[in-house]
């Protein structure tokens, strides 16, 4: 193990936005963290356990943020995702009838019968529920490095016009995962990979040692590290940034010849949501009837036409084992090449949304597996870490500032701030500035008014979240998202002018309490 | 994505569309879901309608409104569009909850109309405006500005008291940008239609700030013989750096231990770190070159 010539180290951002309604069953945003349950995170655990078991010596990194861990552990949307799986079985079941006539697809009934039986069976029997159990057993035993997030996942380069409003993102991020992981966080990942140097006093004050960046964030940085990605930087106040790498992205991402588009693997968008017969996929569909994804996919891309063949199990594995090696060839040629220059072996971070693992591309969690074992067994020149054993083996580093940056279209803030939803900001901006005010105005109140005010910092942060803009700029579910936007302001608004007359409605504050319900310990006077 | 979401209603419907399930879920009916989902598809005609008149309305509503009395905040609006949809709802109410039990619907009706309706009808509008004087800059890309600017009523009042009746009449508004890193400025003229400006700028990592004033249109003699008149000035912000430093490359290299925190200069030259360095940087050269179609950026980009 001692020549290695370098490391990689893979980090995945699990998140999705809070979303909770108690109110009704028919948001069907809901069923994101159910898809994301079945087709992402239960599918990392159990191949987590099967490298365990296998005694595989690997490591891996996620940040998992406070509005998915807050949804992870919540009773309501528990019994929510066990509902959903025991319809899927219901259906899975009726399929396993109606495909008789075919034994291709009846193979790929069963398949799905037993994948959602064994979900639910894993959830209850082994989780008991609550997943993040599993991930902090993964952490416990030194395979899996976790990191923090932002508390919304709110957009640092937007909201640090007022300095405090990204402190209580980074404070809240960290509270968080000290609740469910019994421990501070050494890492975040920046919400959308945002960075601007003014945040890093904030990472320091809460003991942050590192973040994530886009590649430009190292490259563009000032003086130009000497090393590009292949070695961390610190910044002047002492927040060591890790770039990602461009090779090893281009080959999992790009559009054009990245790795989920291989033929073999299983057609996202081809469901029998939108292809059974009406009457009888009714039930399984939304409430009002319109045709959804089920989960339920028969085909395989197949190829660059309509044309889809049926999906088949094993070809799709062959298919992600010739990338796994294709993916070990080109880190080992990267790292002989880029060793060469370098006293200490480089770093390759490949960061990438933990969702594209097992939801867009359903065999990614496969592929990891066995990219992991292949690491391990095979011949080759580098070794798995995380951010953190690096930082520990190679303390010294270049000191740069980090360029502002992010991981979105072109690199910088379009994304979220462009004509389809700049008419936010001033909104998030005076919640924002209104929060501090009441801050100070009511410094350590008690009681009901204690309350509304933490409720209010709620509002706000539920507000701040990136993933309405980002929804809005996107152009599907806008409505969804400006609700939110709107919703969450509203709230803050009302409660805000409420508590200034003394006038606290604990009706209100009480139902909005109950649909907004995260962060139970939150505590308003970090806006002070 | 082939995802649909579901449609806001606006307020109306939505009032009705509880009001509607409150009174099924205490009669214990079946019908639940077909009166529903009726409601929320005329619902969405509504909410599109609206929605799109509101858009255009708004764009070029800017100077009216703000002239005409403001609306205070989002709860005196609120309240007020929540007064008409109560009624609203309270007929709805009389009409589908017939078969409920009198008791209940009379005593909702007449102790709880105003105050214990409000956790059941939610809804909620973005104020046009806060009324207070401001000046906002963000970076959007390393050349691009945003810009949203407001003055209040009591500034306008002022304003007006100081330099005439007819002072936004007779003025037009202008936004001086600074840029402080290389200490110049520029000035554009912008419109009274607009409240916020997307502003194309020369140069990238320089510390920006705006300044909002007006100018005479015709004469200076319209508002007492100046030519100027301050309004507000924003924050100061840093637009993003958008290319490698490599000619800000020092004489020395400084790398920290982050366990000790010892600092050590290195020499450029003497390490061979410039050829190294040279080196690493023709990768992301050849990576340039060769995948320039490409956008490299994050494109799964979330579950949605």
């Amino acid at each position: 193990m001692q020549d290695k010539k370098g490391y990689v180290s893979f980090v995945l951002h699990a998140h999705l936005p809070f979303i909770h309604h108690p109110e009704s069953d028919d948001y069907l945003e809901e069923t994101w963290l159910f898809e994301a349950i079945s087709e992402t995170y239960i599918p990392l655990l159990l191949n987590f356990q099967k490298l365990v078991e296998e005694k595989v010596d690997f490591r891996i990194t996620m940040s998992m943020t406070p509005p998915l861990l807050s949804m992870l552990d919540n009773k309501l949307l528990q019994r929510k995702y066990i509902k959903y799986l025991k319809r899927l079985i219901e259906l899975s079941k009726k399929e396993i009838e109606r495909t008789k006539y075919d034994e291709r697809l009846n193979k790929l009934s069963h398949y799905y019968y037993d994948r959602y039986s064994n979900d639910l069976h894993v959830f209850k029997d082994i989780y008991n529920c609550n997943i993040i159990q599993g991930f902090k057993h993964f952490q416990d035993i030194g395979v899996l490095e976790i990191i923090t997030c932002g508390a919304t996942h709110g957009y640092f380069p937007i909201l640090y016009v007022n300095e405090k409003t990204v402190k209580a993102q980074i404070a809240v991020g960290v509270q968080t995962y000290e609740r469910y992981f019994g421990r501070k966080p050494r890492g975040i990942w920046l919400p959308e990979c945002g960075y601007v140097p003014e945040a890093d006093k904030y990472l320091k004050e809460f003991g942050i040692e590192y973040i994530i960046t886009e590649t430009h964030g190292i490259l563009y940085a000032d003086p130009t590290p000497v090393y590009g990605t292949f070695a961390p930087i610190v910044s002047p106040e002492g927040v060591i940034a890790f770039g990602r790498d461009l090779e090893s992205s281009r080959q999992v991402w790009s559009s054009i010849n990245g790795y989920p588009g291989d033929f073999n693997y299983r057609e996202f968008y081809r469901d029998i949501g939108y292809e059974a017969d009406y009457d009888y996929i009714k039930p399984y569909i939304a409430h009002n009837g319109v045709r959804v994804h089920t989960g339920i996919k028969y085909y395989r891309i197949t190829g660059k036409t309509e044309f889809k063949d049926y999906y088949n199990v094993q070809w799709a594995k062959d298919s992600a084992e010739k990338q796994a090696g294709h993916f070990l060839d080109s880190r080992n040629a990267q790292i002989d090449n880029v060793s060469q220059y370098m006293p200490n072996p480089p770093l390759i971070l490949c960061p990438y949304d933990a969702e594209l693992y097992g939801h867009w591309w359903y065999e990614g969690p496969y592929w990891l597996y066995i990219l992991f074992k292949k690491v391990y067994y095979d011949d080759c020149n580098f070794k798995l870490i995380t951010p953190s054993e690096y930082i520990d083996k190679y303390p010294e580093m270049q000191v740069a500032s980090p360029c502002r940056s992010s991981w979105g279209a072109n690199g910088y803030s379009e994304v979220w701030l462009n004509p389809t939803n700049d008419y936010a900001h001033r909104h998030l901006h005076v919640a924002g500035d209104r929060m501090c005010e009441l801050a100070s105005l009511f410094p350590n109140a008690k009681g009901l008014k204690k309350k509304a005010l933490n409720q209010c910092a709620r509002e706000l942060l539920l507000a701040q979240s990136s993933d309405w803009l980002f929804i809005i700029t996107n152009g599907t579910m806008v409505d969804y998202a400006k609700k939110r936007i709107k919703d969450h302001i509203g709230r803050f608004t009302k409660l805000y002018y409420q508590i200034k007359d003394d006038k606290i409605d604990e009706d209100f504050l009480k139902d909005i309490s109950k649909k907004d319900c995260v962060f139970p310990d939150i505590d308003y006077m970090l806006y002070y | 994505m082939p995802r649909k979401t579901k449609e806001t209603p606006e307020i109306e419907n939505e009032a009705k569309k509880k009001v509607v399930k409150k009174a099924e879920s205490k009669e214990k009916t079946s019908s639940k879901k077909t009166a529903t989902t009726k409601e929320s598809t005329t619902a969405k005609k509504v909410a599109e309608k609206k929605e799109t008149k509101k858009a255009t309305a708004k764009s070029s509503s800017t100077k009216k409104t703000s002239k005409k009395e403001p609306l205070k905040s989002t709860t005196t609006k609120a309240t007020a569009e929540n007064k008409t949809s109560r009624k609203k709802a309270v007929s709805t109410k009389k009409e589908t909850a017939k078969k409920a039990t009198t008791k209940a619907s009379a005593k909702k009706l007449t102790t709880k109309k105003t105050s214990k309706n409000m956790d059941i009808v939610e809804y909620y509008d973005l104020p046009y405006r806060y009324n207070q004087t401001i000046v906002k800059i963000l970076a959007q890309t390393p050349t691009t500005l945003f810009i949203y600017w407001d003055i209040s009523d009591e500034d306008r009042e002022n304003y007006k008291k100081q330099f005439g009746e007819n002072f936004f009449e007779t003025t037009k508004p202008v936004l001086k940008i600074f840029n402080d890193t290389m200490n110049y400025n520029f000035e554009i003229e912008i419109n009274d239609f607009a409240n916020s400006w997307y502003l194309h700028i020369a140069d990238s990592k320089c510390d920006y700030r705006v300044e909002l004033g007006r100018r005479p249109i015709y004469n200076p003699a319209d508002i007492g013989g100046t030519d100027y008149v301050y309004i507000s000035s924003s924050n100061e912000i840093e637009a993003p750096n958008d290319k490698i430093l490599i000619d800000k490359v020092q004489n020395m290299v400084y790398f920290r231990n982050v366990k000790t925190n010892q600092l050590t200069g290195r020499s450029f030259a003497s390490l061979s770190l410039l050829r190294n360095m040279g080196k690493i940087y023709n990768i992301y050269d050849l990576y340039k070159e060769l995948y320039k179609d490409e956008n490299l950026y994050n494109p799964s980009s979330k579950f949605f």
